[in-house]
């Protein structure tokens, strides 16, 4: 792990600022804005995700790996952090400010070129075969017992249907919310009072016992069941996506659909989601790569940041594991598009809050980028450190009969550099 | 302009010497005799590049950040590199004399340098916009500079000592082009939304705006414009503005969308001609005209490697000629004297070509 060094007098000086402004706003957070919500979730203990997938394939020399003035580097220059030695992007000045928070890893290898592939690697931290999600294994061992949100929540506007949840049970699939709407047909019908919909419920609940009393087979009445309990709980969350966002979140956040996306995910993580994906969509720039970078990452740098602040401010960052991340990175040469294509041969993600150690940067690439140079990790290794960091045993199997998987791949292991 | 059979070639780098012979008589233009005279050569993909009013040199950027001269009568040995920028530079000018080059940096600064440096450094480096400066052009009389950035603003600096003498605000998103009309008393820009203005040099105010949507699109799945201007001129009398482009954005991400030139009747203000070319999927880098009553236009493809040059009547439908380029283009730039265009490529070479037929030796 590198940190540290080489730090000029610029460095310091941004750092100062960085640090001096981070500081105030907790300070001001503590001093009593916690929603009753936010209170209630920093006491509970629960540890949770933030998921934030650059869907795509961010570049790496324009965000967390900038190479600026070698053959591949581009335009864009390299800016110093709150954290004196690390540079990133000039694209992502806000997160600059708060790198002292995250972490960031340069020298990850998915060794695939594909959007699919390389998204399954990262998720589920396995090369092949039918293994959850992160949000999966999260909503499985995270959540609370009667969790008042499904526990695997994606808010996006595409995207692969894909079997999330592989063995865990359809309670812990993924639930794609379409942008900050609510889940379509959330409304009890009108035709339909309170009391009908109880006996409904009763009655459709008595019928699965007895199916699965005649030898039926479970998987068919939990998968049932999971659908109906996410309704209810849903239901009863209504409010979550009805509630307007506040002006002064909008002016923090941005109007932009990924800044409302944002806030409703800091409403999910503070009323007891386990896992919340947030998509940002944009980022596969074969053509055009630098114009594109600079208008998606001045929308994802500031409005992340306010979520990251929210997080920190109210006490849940502590509990909150932060990844920033996408399915691969780009190619260091360009192509007469000015675009950059497909790349997983070294790629950088970002973490952040609960069980991570901040303000570190693990492994390297090359001078020109073109590979990984020192400390190359998996996803498998990734995936293996998300949950160390908090506080599940990877090397464990999985809770389910019959079989014995392990958590994590047991070919990989955990980045120990970044476990606090 | 000098053959590139002359004389003695004083650069600022080295003298060449070349072996003298008689002038030969200068042939017609002829755009289906077009041919390549002479390939500088660089090692990096190069960005854009310009000619300097007197003719003797010619300049690119490049991807390394540099800038580059060579003679334009000259080989490759009379390079001679302009470093002071930290990022890549996109546009050129020239103060009228071609005394003064500037330059427009993606590291937010203008430079300003001796055009004809023996070891050129930077006069002055302006740090102009908070973002890319997308471009810059010297006014007619030679007093002025415009520039513009992804500020969205477009500012006038004086010429010589780079201070700010106006700030034009006005475009929502990046302004890509900003050229000044040959009376001096307006100036155009366009911007990545196809919008173009006119401002009032004197007043600082906007007299009108007009559309061009269909140099711009907006990506439904990857949610993302893609449009602006990669070449603007007036033509030399002022009745219209060229502007080079693309247009039917299919597919942002992936650069599937048509090449364009788009000519704006200045006075009347409303589209005069558009041209693109159903057949060829890519972007127009660079435009000018040429006195001879049609313009020529560089581009590149979506895929592979084959450049063009469009030769162009205005109002017609297809290009009397073209010719296919060594490499994808990057830019254009017509020597003082009309009969030679500089075409900077992606792979980094810079062609000069010759819109005559070759002189015969015999």
């Amino acid at each position: 792990m590198r940190r540290d060094i080489g730090c000029n007098h610029i460095d310091h000086q941004l750092s100062r600022r960085g640090f001096v402004a981070g500081s105030a706003a907790g300070a001001v957070a503590i001093g009593g804005l916690l929603t009753p919500a936010q209170a209630e979730a920093v006491k509970s203990g629960q540890k949770r995700i933030l998921q934030v997938f650059l869907q795509g394939g961010l570049s790496q020399f324009e965000s967390w790996d900038p190479k600026p003035g070698t053959r591949y580097g581009g335009p864009f220059r390299a800016i110093p952090t709150s954290v004196p030695g690390i540079h990133i992007c000039e694209l992502m000045p806000h997160i600059a400010q708060r790198m002292h928070r995250l972490s960031i890893v340069r020298s990850l290898d998915l060794k695939t070129n594909d959007h699919r592939i390389g998204r399954l690697r990262i998720e589920k931290g396995r090369t092949a075969g039918d293994f959850p999600y992160v949000g999966a294994v999260a909503s499985k061992y995270l959540a609370a017992e009667n969790p008042p949100l499904p526990g695997y929540l994606h808010i996006t506007t595409r995207g692969l249907e894909d079997n999330t949840n592989a063995f865990l049970g359809a309670q812990h699939a993924q639930l794609k919310l379409l942008g900050v709407n609510a889940p379509e047909n959330l409304d009890r019908p009108a035709s339909l009072d309170e009391e009908s919909a109880q006996r409904r419920n009763e009655f459709r609940r008595l019928a699965n016992e007895r199916f699965a009393g005649r030898g039926g087979q479970p998987a068919f009445t939990e998968a049932f069941d999971s659908s109906f309990e996410m309704a209810r709980r849903l239901m009863k969350r209504k409010s979550l996506f009805e509630q307007e966002p506040s002006a002064k979140d909008i002016e923090r956040y941005g109007s932009h659909p990924f800044g409302v996306r944002c806030i409703l995910a800091r409403e999910l993580l503070s009323n007891g989601a386990t896992c919340v994906k947030v998509t940002h969509h944009g980022y596969d720039t074969h053509a055009e790569n630098f114009n594109f970078h600079l208008e998606q990452l001045d929308e994802f740098d500031k409005t992340f940041c306010m979520l990251l602040d929210d997080l920190h401010d109210s006490g849940m960052l502590e509990s909150t594991l932060v990844l920033i991340y996408s399915e691969f990175g780009r190619t260091p040469k360009l192509n007469q598009r000015y675009g950059r294509d497909h790349w997983g041969a070294s790629v950088s993600v970002a973490l952040g809050g609960c069980g991570i150690v901040p303000g570190a940067v693990v492994g390297s690439t090359n001078a020109e980028g073109t590979e990984v140079a020192e400390r190359e990790v998996s996803g498998g290794d990734l995936f293996h450190t998300y949950f160390r960091a908090l506080g599940l045993d990877t090397s464990a199997n999985h809770d389910i009969p019959g079989r014995p998987v392990p958590i994590g791949d047991p070919a990989a292991s955990p980045i120990e550099e970044l476990l606090a | 302009m000098k053959t590139p059979t002359s004389d003695t070639l004083s650069t600022s780098t080295q003298t060449v010497q070349r072996p003298a012979s008689p002038p030969l008589p200068e042939n017609p233009i002829d755009v289906s005799q077009t041919h390549v005279v002479t390939e500088f050569k660089h090692d990096i993909p190069l960005t854009t590049c310009r000619i300097d009013p007197t003719g003797r040199f010619v300049f690119a950027g490049a991807e390394d950040f540099h800038v580059y001269r060579w003679a334009l009568s000259g080989d490759d040995s009379s390079k001679t590199l302009f470093t002071g920028h930290q990022s890549w530079v996109r546009c050129l000018d020239f103060s009228c004399d071609g005394r003064l080059l500037f330059t427009a940096g993606y590291d937010h600064r203008i430079g300003i340098w001796n055009a004809a440096d023996e070891n050129p450094s930077p006069i002055q480096m302006i740090d102009a916009h908070q973002g890319w400066v997308r471009w810059v052009r010297v006014s007619p009389d030679g007093k002025l500079l415009a520039s513009c950035g992804n500020d969205n603003l477009v500012r006038i600096w004086s010429v010589p000592d780079g201070k700010l003498r106006q700030e034009f605000a006005g475009h929502k998103r990046y302004p890509y082009a900003a050229v000044f009309h040959p009376d001096g008393k307006r100036l155009a820009s366009f911007d990545l939304m196809g919008v173009i203005k006119d401002w009032d040099i004197e007043t600082g105010k906007e007299v009108r705006s007009l559309e061009a949507k269909f140099m711009w699109g907006f990506d439904q799945k990857f949610r993302a414009d893609m449009g602006g201007a990669r070449d603007m001129r007036f033509s030399e009398d002022g009745k219209a503005l060229i502007v080079a482009g693309l247009t039917e954005v299919s597919n942002a991400f992936a650069g599937v969308h048509k090449p364009m030139v788009l000519c704006v009747d200045w006075e009347k203000f409303e589209h005069l001609h558009k041209w693109k070319d159903d057949a060829y999927k890519g972007m127009v880098w660079g435009v000018c005209e040429h006195p001879e009553g049609f313009l020529v236009a560089s581009g590149a493809p979506q895929g592979g490697n084959k450049g063009m040059l469009w030769f162009l009547k205005p109002g017609e439908e297809k290009p009397f000629h073209s010719v296919t380029l060594s490499h994808c283009a990057r830019g254009l730039d017509v020597t003082p004297d009309k009969r030679q265009l500089a075409v900077p490529q992606f792979d980094g070479k810079l062609c000069i070509y010759q819109m005559t037929a070759p002189h015969s030796l015999s």
